[in-house]
């Protein structure tokens, strides 16, 4: 039987808030509301991780997709005419959408259900399940060169490369 | 407590010729803006000093071989002869390009800034010995080339190929990181090294964890199996190819393949040849790479038939030329292979690479004189510019595989070492398309000699530049120089081999 | 101590900032006077008529600076683990992430002199 204590309760704001704003995304006829609700369940996304004891991945959570790709995303709904008002939920591509989506979620189910990763896990020699991460694990791998520096650095060339790009692309060719 | 790495025990030395590239792109960066804009020559000549520089570099660390970044980046022998293909596609798309981009008019210092970032990804990707960094270095190549793409951009078609590859290619790195994150859930590791020890015995358990590791190295080759235009992952390509600029067509249609196939061999000969159902057998993915092999080849050559424009001929050509590269991919998973079928990707990447530059040479000389790139701009051309279409008459021989050329060497290789791995019919598919490969290739030679234009009234337009020029004749050196004295190149390659390290 | 406790002070900071809101808007409700009229109830905006679609276009440098900030962004983020070990890693970290933020620092020169970040 299910156990209430404060964690089961924030699970469960969470995952409503999380699946809700989904919910929202899909059936609202305004795209700019749809924008809104995503929001919505990207911060029951954050909550979840901050219960799965990851709190950066909740941080990135919060600070990237709700702090700057949801607000891309309203922008790029914004630039756009006459898409904010959508009179139907359904296109003709529907079923393709409707098949991706059950079959996304059987693998999740059978990727969640079945033992492979965790302390009930059938492989008992993978080092996997007793290293929990941290902020700190995370911060020591990214700058120390026994682990990810060079990735780490490469990251930022990256970042500089999509920089240069948005600017080749959307600045008007004078 | 933590250990800090010293600078001699990073080994950065060993990484140098792909550190100078990254390094130098940022500082060219700030450069270029003080360059004007009628003297951006300047910057093609600092990009291309970089290139030399990182060239000579590389033959100097050839020997050298050692771990850099505690094994992240491994300089080996592969990762040696991979940068000097990489480094020489840049350096001729660069020559190409100055002319190109000067006549279309989007002459714009950061796109020399873009090919060396590419660069520096494909040669990241080549040496990578863990699957974070492969991911990353795939980025490092990927994003600048929808940009490169994008280039000409309020031209239509450019702006489509941009869009089309950016899209497309954001879905295939999500199947990659999905793929790693299953090896990585599977395994508990990035490093290769590391997959390649727990590899074997976690297929060995039979358990669920087995089902993820081989989930995962299916994703893998679905991400990199895009990049490198492999059927049924290259919708993408003749659009992308059409549309982006000429030189910019001619540098990604090798490089991309470059990188990928660099990514593709590492994980799946280093971190993935333990995973046979029994010892001794070939590996699991061999079958699954053979048969991307067999369609690859056959799409792209079946369709490359009915193209009337150059770019999109070659860019099925492209796919078909992977499917060459993907045939000694799954040649390497037999044991004792690897080496081999890995001497004769590169062979067969370096002929591609001098084949194809040349090939694109020609093209950018006749839109530049002719004004397109269909077939008929190609009609007539043995008389108007016989070197020219001399010229283009080796390349088109080259891709067939006919003798004397290094599209024939390579070819041989890779029919051997998938004869020898037992693949019987996949080589015997190889041939048959490869005749069929004839007959598009051959057609381009006969409409430049054997059909004359209607109306050949037009006076001869400025000849085609230096820089084209150069790149053709250096085209031509390499694909002959290769096709006739391969030992030249097979010195390098012999001391190729890619083998797992167990001790990291 | 669970993940909850360690975010109970945020909890407690969103639980307040709602509570406050709420308290505030029913306090002048109920003790200031209220006497409507379609004057007042419209939305001010500096002597502009606020009505009108809201789904107008808007210019593409929007997107842009967007763009921009994503990816200024992910560079904090990267900053948020490194900045929990530093104290630890000394000079190393700070190296690390030097080559980092140079790189970066580079790319913004380069946004600022281009003219990227300018309205006209």
């Amino acid at each position: 039987m299910l156990e209430i204590t404060p964690n089961t309760i924030a699970f469960l704001v969470f995952a409503l808030l999380s699946v809700g704003g989904a919910l929202g995304v899909v059936v609202s006829t305004n795209l700019i509301h749809g924008a809104l609700f995503l929001i919505v369940s990207l911060f029951g996304g954050a909550g979840l991780f901050v219960l799965l004891a990851a709190p950066f991945m909740a941080a990135v959570q919060i600070l990237v997709y709700i702090g700057a790709i949801a607000i891309l995303i309203i922008f790029a709904v914004m630039l756009t005419r006459s898409m904010t008002s959508l009179s139907e939920i359904f296109n003709r591509q529907w079923w393709i959408s409707a098949i991706v989506a059950v079959v996304m979620l059987g693998l999740l189910l059978v990727g969640a259900i079945l033992p492979v990763w965790g302390p009930s896990g059938t492989n008992a020699m993978l080092p996997v399940s007793d290293a929990v991460g941290t902020t700190v694990d995370l911060g020591i791998a990214l700058v120390d060169g026994n682990q990810f520096v060079l990735p780490f650095e490469v990251a930022s060339l990256l970042l500089t490369a999509a920089m240069i790009g948005a600017i080749v692309i959307a600045r008007d060719n004078e | 407590m933590l250990q800090l790495p010293s600078l001699e025990t990073l080994n950065m030395g060993a990484a140098l010729p792909a550190i100078s590239i990254a390094a130098w792109a940022c500082i060219l960066l700030l450069i270029d803006l003080w360059i004007p804009k009628d003297r951006k020559i300047l910057t093609v000549y600092l990009a291309a000093g970089n290139l030399v520089f990182a060239f000579i570099a590389n033959l100097l660390v050839f020997n050298q071989s050692g771990d850099s970044f505690m094994g992240m980046y491994v300089a080996d022998q592969f990762s040696g002869v991979m940068n000097l293909i990489i480094i020489g596609t840049a350096l001729l798309s660069i020559v190409l390009s100055f002319d190109y981009l000067k006549r279309v008019g989007i002459e714009r210092g950061e796109y020399y800034v873009l090919v060396l970032f590419v660069t520096a990804g494909a040669m990241f990707m080549a040496a990578a010995n863990d699957l974070i960094l492969i991911f990353v270095a795939l980025e490092l190549l990927s994003i600048p080339l929808y940009v490169l793409s994008a280039f000409r951009a309020p031209d239509i078609r450019s702006e489509e190929a941009g869009m089309k590859y950016f899209l497309l290619g954001a879905f295939a790195s999500a199947f990659l990181v999905f793929g790693g994150a299953m090896v990585y859930g599977a395994t508990g590791t990035t490093n290769l090294n590391e997959i390649a020890a727990s590899a074997g015995m976690i297929i060995a358990s039979n358990s669920s964890t087995s089902l993820f590791l081989l989930l995962g190295a299916a994703l893998l080759l679905v991400g990199l199996g895009f990049k490198v235009a492999a059927v049924p992952f290259h919708e993408w390509t003749p659009d992308v190819y059409e549309g982006a600029p000429t030189p910019v067509t001619a540098f990604m249609s090798v490089a991309a393949k470059l990188g990928g196939f660099g990514s593709l061999l590492r994980i799946l000969v280093v971190g993935m040849s333990a995973v046979t159902m029994t010892a001794g057998e070939p590996a699991v993915w061999q079958n699954v790479v053979a048969i991307l092999a067999g369609l690859t080849m056959i799409v792209g050559n079946i369709v490359a038939l009915s193209q009337a424009n150059i770019k999109r001929m070659l860019a099925y050509s492209s796919i078909a030329n992977a499917g060459y590269i993907l045939m000694a991919v799954a040649a390497a998973g037999s044991p004792g292979l690897a080496n081999e079928a890995t001497r004769g990707a590169l062979v067969y990447m370096l002929a591609y690479m001098f084949t194809n530059m040349g090939a694109f040479a020609v093209v950018i000389a006749v839109e530049r004189a002719n004004g397109g790139a269909d077939l008929e701009h190609f009609v007539g051309l043995g008389k108007a510019r016989p070197m020219l279409a001399i010229m283009m008459v080796v390349f088109m021989m080259s891709l067939t595989g006919i003798p004397l050329t290094g599209g024939f060497i390579g070819k041989a290789l890779v029919f051997a070492t998938t004869l020898n791995a037992g693949l019987v019919w996949l080589a015997i598919i190889g041939v048959l398309t490869s005749v069929v490969s004839a007959y598009y290739y051959v057609r381009v030679i006969v409409n430049m000699f054997l059909r004359d234009a209607e109306a050949s009234t037009e006076e001869a337009t400025p000849g085609y530049s230096t820089g084209v020029q150069w790149v053709a004749a250096v085209a031509l050196g390499g694909t002959v120089l290769l096709g006739v004295l391969p030992t030249l190149i097979t010195v390098l390659t012999d001391r190729v081999s890619l083998v797992a390290s167990i001790t990291p | 101590m669970s993940p909850l406790q360690e975010f109970a002070p945020i909890a407690v900071l969103l639980i307040i900032a709602v509570l406050v809101a709420i308290i505030i808007s029913i306090i002048s409700r109920l003790f200031g006077p209220y006497k409507p009229t379609s004057r007042k109830v419209s939305p001010y905006e500096s002597g502009m008529k606020p009505i009108g679609s809201a789904s107008r276009r808007y210019s593409i440098r929007f997107y842009l600076v967007a763009v921009l900030f994503i990816l200024f962004d992910i560079e904090v983020v990267f900053f948020l683990p490194w900045a929990v070990v530093f104290r630890d890693m000394g000079l190393y970290a700070l190296a690390a992430m030097g080559v980092f933020t140079l790189v970066l620092t580079i790319g913004l020169i380069y946004e600022w002199k281009v003219g990227a970040l300018e309205w006209e």
